[in-house]
């Protein structure tokens, strides 16, 4: 699907810039997993980088203070989910003061591959592109699976989205050390940097820091979204296909995004805990911007900081356009995962209503998987979960190309989400 | 501060039913033009009733049935287009009503409304006209002459079809007598050509109908390009075997489909007692979409067959 909603030239080349408020609100739960033991209390005083939330259960991480001051809360509040989450929230004293015992291992060519998985985990790094998997559990490979391949996405083809583009020409010396870190720790000889034919200039800069690094190419793929969706991409670049309701591994592969590379970089360099991340702040703002921003930052002060609204706001999404998540007000921080924050004006934001499907076929012609989306629609609206199941709807990555393209406006890729979520309701009841 | 909450995505393309019916309003314009040119008011009056007759009976029906009134979707107006079209100009006045009713009421609301219709409306009125009156839809006295006629037979005349000798430059242009809608070609291919740059359909329906269709008459011996420009088999092609609702869905479906189509118009003219047989041919074609569409499915990503036979994948 070729989209005129791109929407990535307000922010396009707008240098990255930092951004630190005076509070932060770090969630203890930012990662795909339980989420983590708040272990400060209020009134402590906490240094940059120090330990905050203790990893809980097989896929816990850490969480680490993003700013030094004092904890002024340890509660819960409102953020995406339906229920409100665990969070510490530190007022600011601008020290900017580092923990002690935050020590480096050196160079990622050199430094022993045994300690690069256990410096992901220390740092709290999970994947930044938005499912905010915990990385040091992707890296660890299940017996019996092999990986030849390690792709680093830097398609971002998601629409509004620019951060991972200004990151590859600002840091691309990071993503290439990420990469090379990852593909020691596992034994790895060939590692792909993705990118879209529509950032000519990232291809161009992570070229020049590739050149000369063993292993490490650069793949140039058609802008077509999803093609960073993870199974397009290792399509793309491999030619292999994911089987059904398997990982990536089973076909030899592990898929990061070039944001989470970087993080890696700092943890096994520097040994530096993610504390911060690039954000694309666009849409109905007054200065468009990508920032640096630390994990918890509230997004009102984002906002502020973007010079304000440009228009009453409608809807505010974290993500691009196609998967993004509404948030319910400003006054939910920020993720590791979140890699925008779009601004919709009232009239965009207004709801569609669905109109009977008229049969065009462009859902079917969209979609990337090879769903019959109307007819899963079907079955999905009668709650019949076992035939949206015999149909496949499982295999549905969540991508939004058959809503975006329904003349009708139905809410094809929403009915698939609730069906999905309620099928693994019911598994897990039954279990 | 109100802010909305909803699921991705948070965009849609700007195409949705109302601009895609709208485009096909739009791409029938020159074909209409050229009707209203070569037959002139009374071609005119028997678009215009039938266009207010669809749209009438689909608002009267929507109200009477307690349902959402939907005309602005411009999918009746297309409907009553495209019927209007499809009759001579010498139509009585209760024809195109007649035909509305048959279309709006009968094939599409009785059947759930747009996009629950397995016949295309316009079509199936066509049919049950020329079956009930069908010295008024094709005999010798239903088709005018264009206005401009220059041929060498000054009395009204049949179908081209029917025996009648055109010049292959009169039949393109249209200067033949047939249905308003279907005698000029070069109108119908700016129409085509419309509709694929605008996306609002692809090429695979009707460039492999009319393949299809070309292939086979050139098989059994007849002058292929005059059989393409005879007819309605152009009109159909480009604008009612496209008709989304009764069409497949999927595009393998969709060459099936326009072939069956294809290869029904070139039997049914070489072979059916009828002289033309685009009608029944995409008829025909509508009926069996629904069993195409059950067997052809897009393939799934994560199914490769060598994958299977590595046993990676468990079925």
């Amino acid at each position: 699907m070729h989209h005129q909603h791109e929407g990535k030239l307000p922010t396009r080349n707008i240098p990255i810039r930092d951004f630190v408020s005076d509070t932060v609100c770090i969630p203890m739960g930012m990662h795909l997993g339980a989420p983590s033991k708040p272990c400060v209390n209020k009134g402590d005083l906490v240094k940059l980088g120090q330990v905050i939330g203790e990893p809980v259960g097989g896929l816990g991480l850490p969480v680490h203070a993003s700013v030094s001051g004092e904890v002024v809360a340890v509660e819960e509040r409102q953020l995406l989910g339906a229920a409100p989450g665990m969070c510490v929230v530190i007022r600011n004293d601008f020290a900017d003061e580092w923990v002690e015992g935050i020590q480096g291992y050196g160079n990622v060519e050199t430094v022993d591959p045994a300690v690069v998985i256990p410096a992901i985990k220390a740092a709290g790094i999970c994947g930044m592109g938005g499912a905010s998997f915990p990385t040091h559990v992707k890296l660890s490979i299940p017996e019996g699976k092999t990986c030849d391949t390690i792709i680093l996405n830097g398609a971002e083809c998601e629409t509004f989205l620019t951060a991972d583009f200004r990151l590859m020409l600002e840091c691309p010396g990071k993503i290439v050390d990420g990469l090379r870190a990852v593909m020691r720790a596992l034994n790895v000889k060939r590692g792909v940097i993705a990118i879209e034919d529509n950032k000519p200039e990232a291809i161009e800069t992570m070229r020049k820091a590739a050149s000369g690094r063993e292993g490490v190419e650069i793949a140039i793929m058609r802008t077509k979204y999803p093609q960073g969706g993870e199974k397009q991409l290792i399509k793309a670049v491999t030619g292999r296909e994911v089987p059904s309701g398997k990982l990536p591994i089973e076909v030899h592969t592990i898929v990061m995004n070039v944001g989470t590379a970087a993080a890696v970089a700092d943890a096994v360099i520097d040994g530096r805990p993610l504390i911060d991340r690039i954000t694309t702040v666009t849409g109905c703002v007054q200065r468009p911007a990508n920032l640096r921003l630390r994990i918890g930052t509230i997004i009102g002060d984002v906002i502020g900081e973007c010079g304000g609204f440009s228009e009453e706001p409608g809807k505010i999404v974290f993500g691009g356009g196609m998967t993004g998540l509404c948030v319910p007000d400003t006054d939910v921080p920020m993720t590791k995962a979140n890699n925008g924050i779009v601004v919709y004006n009232v009239k965009d934001a207004r709801s569609v209503d669905e109109s009977p499907c008229i049969r065009c076929g462009r859902c079917v012609e969209a979609c990337p998987i090879g769903l019959d989306p109307y007819r899963i629609k079907h079955y999905c609206d009668k709650g019949d979960l076992e035939a949206a199941k015999q149909h496949h709807v499982l295999d549905c990555i969540l991508c939004g190309c058959c809503s975006y393209n329904c003349p009708a406006r139905r809410w094809l890729t929403a009915s698939f989400k609730n069906t999905k979520d309620a099928i693994a309701l019911e598994a897990r009841r039954k279990k | 501060m109100k802010l909305y909450l909803s699921t991705a995505p948070h965009i849609r393309s700007e195409a949705d039913t109302h601009v895609l019916m709208r485009d096909v309003l739009i791409a029938l314009l020159p074909t209409t033009v050229a009707g209203i040119y070569y037959f002139g008011l009374s071609a005119a009056m028997v678009i215009a009733v039938s266009i207010v007759s669809c749209v009438l009976f689909e608002y009267l029906w929507q109200r009477m049935t307690k349902q959402p009134v939907r005309i602005y979707d411009l999918s009746a107006a297309v409907t009553g287009l495209i019927l209007g079209l499809n009759l001579p100009s010498t139509a009585p006045w209760w024809m195109p009503v007649v035909g509305a009713l048959l279309a709006i009421v009968i094939t599409k609301q009785l059947f759930g409304g747009i996009g629950d219709n397995f016949l295309n409306p316009a079509l199936l009125a066509r049919a049950v006209l020329l079956a009930s009156w069908p010295a008024r839809m094709t005999g010798a006295t239903a088709y005018a002459l264009p206005t401009c006629w220059s041929g060498a037979d000054a009395v009204t005349s049949a179908t081209p079809l029917a025996g009648y000798e055109a010049s292959t430059l009169d039949l393109f242009l249209g200067n033949i007598p047939g249905s308003i809608g279907e005698v000029c070609k070069a109108a119908i291919l700016l129409g085509l050509i419309y509709l694929l740059v605008r996306k609002v359909i692809t090429w695979r329906i009707p460039i492999t109908f009319l393949a299809v269709f070309a292939l086979l008459s050139a098989l059994v011996g007849q002058n292929v390009l005059d059989e393409l420009l005879m007819g309605g088999v152009l009109f159909g092609a480009v604008f009612m075997a496209t008709d989304y609702t009764t069409s497949p869905m999927n595009p393998r479906g969709q060459f099936i489909y326009a072939a069956l189509c294809g290869i029904l118009v070139c039997v049914i003219r070489n072979f059916g007692a009828y002289p033309e047989g685009v009608t029944y041919a995409i008829l025909i074609g509508n009926i069996v979409t629904p069993l195409i569409d059950k067997y052809d499915k897009p393939r799934l990503y994560g199914r490769l067959k060598e994958q299977k036979k590595e046993g990676t994948v468990n079925a």
